[in-house]
């Protein structure tokens, strides 16, 4: 059977997280036919340090890359080159799946939350054990039903029905302490199992995300709570670091509700309710895909001649006008994909080929994955330094499922962003 | 001349006893490492075995020093003896 849909995938692969049976670094979309063959009904693609992993609309978790700490929940600690059914939820539902630096974080459609891995920073939520767990086991201290969960590199977030946010691990923690300097700091940047976010009273949150030492909430109103780190400028703060949620200003959104939120380890991404698209944090491998810095031949005199205010500027959302209307965001640790009018789009950090275009050379503004050709995105998701994208292929193409479809120029129905959007 | 990727504290390292290696997530997905004889020997640069980014240790290299520590004795111990 040749797959109508199928999934690509491209980076870093140094413990096989790409899927592909192997451990090379891949710079171009490469197509996972057999597995794509055998389940053309995934529903959500997720990343983490050197793991990855999808769920099926049918609830069922496939898992492949690092093992070390047992993040696979495969009951063993060997890599796994090829994503493979994580038996141990055979009888469970996944709706939802975060992967953490080598942990993974997994929430049940009847609300529960699960993980496995790592635990060395408590980031498994569960009563301490001598070490991580290869098996996914329940967080029991979560009892309200979870909607949102999320996964940074030393710790979790939970987003419960009722609009509570809990966090665990205590990757936040040595940062709070230097920069309180022996102030008392909230409970829940130090806790190994969930504890309540203080700070957060007065609003219902339904989405949160995880960074590496910082932490973003979205309400139900459109409004985002950051803490944590603010090392890059991606809290929007003057502090060098937040121990409770600060709002960010909707004045920094033109006024607008926030729709969706993303994260890589310093920078944020942010959609608004009408479709428009804020970067901000850390920018020095184009993270923020800004198009200032696009012109390759020019980024180096510009960054010298006013590296001060790209700096500042950094700090301050900015809208990225190429990205408006983007149905999906994913981040990785330095490097983003976004779908945006049927194209998968990427940005950032390339030294593993992340973005998908055949190099290694950093991607100052979002550019369309050329390599892709006509094959529609449909589900995107990033690990640390790899890419994934479910792509729905044109009948035409079916033949050559196999053979990622290389360009050496995007099709002539793409615009460029700096074309359609001089104004960056 | 090499831009650090980042700075990083020495406890925001983790440490494999057996192998005396400090370690610190890299964004590609590998780990920046160091020894801990690098660090007796006053090395600050952690790097990473898969990619060109590096990062400078922050650490007090005098916990880090080699030889053996020998103690004054106490005048307590001086008494009893």
């Amino acid at each position: 059977m040749e797959a109508a849909r199928t999934l690509f995938a491209w980076g870093a692969n140094s413990y096989g997280q790409l899927g592909l049976g192997h451990k090379e670094d891949v710079l171009l979309p490469q197509s996972l036919k057999d597995f794509s063959c055998k389940h053309q009904n995934i529903k959500s693609i997720a990343g983490g340090g050197g793991h990855s992993a999808v769920i099926t609309g049918a609830g069922e978790l496939f898992v492949c890359g690092q093992n070390k700490e047992g993040q696979l929940g495969l009951n063993h600690t060997e890599d796994v080159l090829c994503f493979t059914s994580c038996n141990a939820l055979s009888s469970v539902c996944v709706i939802q799946v975060a992967c953490g630096w080598d942990f993974t974080i997994i929430l049940t459609g009847n609300g529960q939350v699960l993980s496995c891995g790592s635990n060395s920073f408590g980031q498994l939520g569960v009563p301490q054990t001598s070490g991580g767990c290869l098996i996914p086991q329940k967080i029991e201290s979560l009892t309200e039903k979870v909607v949102d969960v999320a996964a940074g590199l030393r710790h979790a977030l939970a987003a419960t029905e009722s609009g509570m946010v809990f966090q665990w691990g205590t990757g936040m923690a040595s940062r709070a302490n230097r920069a309180s300097q022996g102030k008392m700091i909230p409970s829940f940047l130090t806790a190994k199992e969930p504890c309540k976010v203080t700070g957060l009273e007065d609003v219902k949150v339904k989405k949160v995300t995880a960074s590496s030492y910082h932490s973003v909430s979205l309400t139900d109103e459109g409004e985002l709570y950051v803490w944590g780190s603010n090392k890059h400028g991606q809290l929007v703060s003057k502090e060098t670091f937040l121990v409770e949620p600060q709002k960010i200003d909707a004045n920094f959104f033109s006024g607008e509700k926030i729709g969706a939120v993303w994260s890589g380890w310093t920078h944020v991404v942010a959609q608004t309710e009408t479709g428009k698209v804020f970067t901000w944090g850390r920018a020095d491998y184009g993270q923020l895909g800004r198009s200032a810095v696009v012109h390759d031949g020019q980024r180096q005199e510009v960054q010298r001649s006013s590296e001060q205010h790209l700096e500042q500027l950094s700090n301050v959302p900015v809208s990225v006008p190429c990205l408006a209307g983007a149905s999906q965001i994913a981040c990785g640790s330095e490097h983003n994909l976004a779908v945006v009018g049927g194209h998968c789009f990427s940005w950032g950090w390339n030294e593993h080929g992340m973005c998908g275009d055949g190099t290694e050379e950093n991607v100052y503004a979002p550019k369309p994955i050329a390599a892709l050709g006509s094959a529609k995105p449909f589900l995107i998701g990033c690990g640390a330094g790899h890419s994934m994208v479910l792509c729905q292929i044109p009948d035409p193409l079916l033949k050559f499922p196999s053979t990622p479809i290389r360009c050496h120029r995007p099709p002539s129905h793409v615009s460029l962003p700096q074309q359609s959007h001089p104004s960056g | 001349m090499s831009v650090f990727h980042d700075e990083v504290e020495i406890e925001d390292f983790e440490y494999d006893e057996e192998t005396e290696t400090y370690s610190y997530p890299c964004p590609c997905g590998d780990r920046f490492l160091i020894t801990r004889e690098d660090l007796e020997n006053g090395e600050d640069v952690a790097t990473c075995p898969s990619c060109s980014l590096i990062v400078r240790v922050i650490y007090d290299q005098e916990q880090f020093m080699c030889g053996e520590v020998v103690s004054a004795p106490t005048s307590k111990e001086l008494v009893k003896c």
